[in-house]
């Protein structure tokens, strides 16, 4: 078991690394989110430097989750369109340990590349005199969370329908969408004389797929203020465990679904 | 070794594509040790029936068993099955190296990098070991595909279309490779379109049409199946009897076949008339001939589903 875990995963840290698709999304990506933080850069006061450094690191962030969906897309829509867990499910691999080390290999690229913002962040930080504060490490960790389930949601997403098609939903469907006609319908049970039954079974629906949905930031009502000043206060690190909690279950469910979906497919 | 009992697969090609039987009431038996060819025309269902036996489809409906167990993806019983793909659908990020490296790995243990090596240089493909499957010709992934095979003792190995695309000095060597599994005791299900190349390595042979067997049996058995024909070659210079359909002449010599019943009177007639009788043998038909007749129903109690 631990050597099919071991083999896996390297292989498919060996996929990201060469996979040009990836890369080339990668560098666009990372482009723009450069291109965006020149104007930050180009401040040259302490408190525009802050400011700065505060648009940098949450374009950094959102560039991390948006790669880490990038990376649950491809290693699981690239190998089913190129057949080969024909050669992998073939040896006695089952798919739970396959899904699994895809799942880690996605998680192990992403910690990479937050750590690599977060030193970037930190140098930022030295470079402009401005105090490291523990709000980098606590937006770090809690980026990579995020990234970690978007991941998961995403290789759901590609185990049962193309990729292009998983983007579409995905960018469609998402949580904001679903609070929204949650509310809604909400609202409109207040006013209704009729079709109440309907309505609040509706409501559960939209609750359900908002609470099914991943969010990048489940807790952003309470930790605001982190991602704002980089302070945190000793009980606000809490959060990062809830965050933690949130994105294990996320990532649990998702990797039932998936697997549930992979074992059904035909691969011939 | 391997059990097949009415297997049916039957799949749509899209949401509203018509139905296909790839698989049609198929039954089969694999015996522990046999050299096995599953044999039809395409579309016959050989591939089909293989994906089932490895679990990579499951079957509509019937049972299929696999050394005694349902074969599932990633089943424990594939620790001692090896399986060669038709076509190349290997991790073509990996270089050769790596990708024998890892699919030997995928049994569950590492493996030394000098089994690694041995097995290249032993396919020619030791050169080419930092090469990209992306960049490898089709021959050179099929013998990545083989020396994932061979890296490891198996008892049954999977060949779906072995030597496609490879050159024939590999083909040659990859054939006495097969043997000596074979002989060590390994069972070994090939599918094949070679007929020449199942002539000389299975001992067994079923035939497949429109997802059935409508032919399984011993190879020997085919190939002699409805041999009621002797053919001679005799020295003639003038005429022949008629019951010797001439099947070629070449100066005095001609070839040609006679009915089993009338090979006594072939023999008084040579005698009479002073023919020379250069060679007369029971006439064996090649795989290919039996293969042909059964499909077309000509041989007598053939044609029957199994």
């Amino acid at each position: 078991m631990g050597e099919l875990v071991r083999a896996n995963t390297l292989t498919l840290l060996t996929y990201f690394r060469r996979s040009r698709l990836l890369l080339a999304f990668g560098l666009v990506v990372l482009l723009l989110t450069a291109l965006g933080s020149l104007p930050a850069i180009m401040a040259n006061s302490k408190v525009a430097s802050f400011d700065s450094l505060r648009d940098i690191f949450r374009t950094f962030n959102m560039f991390l989750i948006v790669f880490g969906c990038a990376l649950g897309l491809l290693v699981m829509s690239s190998h089913l369109s190129d057949r080969s867990l024909k050669m992998v499910f073939t040896k006695p691999c089952p798919p739970p340990v396959w899904l699994g080390s895809a799942f880690l290999a996605s998680a192990l690229v992403s910690l990479l590349l937050t750590g690599f913002v977060l030193l970037f962040a930190v140098a930022l930080s030295l470079l402009w005199h401005i105090p490291v504060r523990a709000g980098l490490v606590f937006i770090s960790l809690d980026t990579f969370l995020a990234a970690v389930a978007m991941s998961a949601y995403f290789i759901f997403l590609a185990t049962i329908v193309h990729p292009a098609i998983a983007v579409a939903f995905a960018l469609v469907f998402n949580a904001s969408l679903f609070y929204y006609l949650r509310i809604t319908v909400h609202n409109a049970l207040h006013e209704a004389a009729k079709g109440i039954i309907f309505l609040k079974g509706l409501e559960h629906i939209f609750h359900f797929l908002y609470l099914m949905v991943p969010m990048t930031r489940a807790f952003e009502s309470k930790t605001g203020a982190i991602y704002s000043s980089f302070r945190v206060p000793a009980h606000d690190w809490l959060y990062l465990l809830y965050s933690f909690g949130y994105t294990l279950a996320i990532s649990a469910l998702f990797y039932l679904l998936a697997l549930f979906f992979l074992q059904r497919k035909r691969f011939s | 070794m391997i059990i097949a009992e009415n297997v049916h697969m039957h799949f749509r090609r899209g949401l509203v594509g018509p139905k296909i039987r790839a698989l049609d009431g198929m039954n089969l038996q694999v015996r522990d040790g046999d050299f096995f060819a599953l044999v039809g025309q395409n579309g016959a269902g050989k591939s089909t029936a293989m994906y089932c036996f490895l679990g990579l489809l499951k079957p509509t409906s019937g049972k299929i068993e696999v050394m005694g167990r349902t074969p599932e993806l990633g089943a424990s019983l594939y620790s001692s099955v090896a399986y060669l793909p038709e076509e190349p659908h290997y991790h073509l990020y990996l270089t050769v190296e790596e990708a024998t490296k890892y699919y030997a790995s995928l049994y569950g243990e590492r493996v030394p990098a000098k089994a690694v090596d041995d097995i290249l240089e032993r396919l020619g493909l030791g050169p080419f070991k930092k090469l990209s499957l992306a960049k490898c010709s089709k021959g050179m992934k099929q013998k990545v595909g083989i020396a994932q095979c061979l890296i490891r003792e198996t008892r049954l190995l999977f060949l779906d279309e072995p030597t496609r695309g490879l050159d024939p000095i590999i083909v040659r060597e990859f054939r006495e490779v097969l043997r000596e599994i074979h002989q060590r005791g390994a069972t070994i299900v090939m599918n094949s379109h070679v007929l020449s190349e199942i002539e000389m390595l299975a001992n067994r042979v079923a035939i497949l049409e429109q997802g059935k067997v409508i032919a399984q049996d011993d190879l020997h058995n085919l190939m002699t199946l409805d041999q009621d024909l002797y053919s001679v070659a005799v020295e003639a210079s003038g005429s022949v009897p008629d019951y010797l359909t001439v099947t070629e002449r070449q100066g005095n010599t001609v070839r040609g076949r006679i009915p089993k019943a009338q090979l006594y009177e072939f023999m008084d007639y040579a005698r009479q008339t002073g023919l020379g009788v250069l060679e007369c043998s029971l006439q064996r038909a090649s795989l290919e001939e039996s293969f042909v007749r059964i499909l077309k129903g000509d041989a007598p109690g053939e044609k029957k589903e199994i």
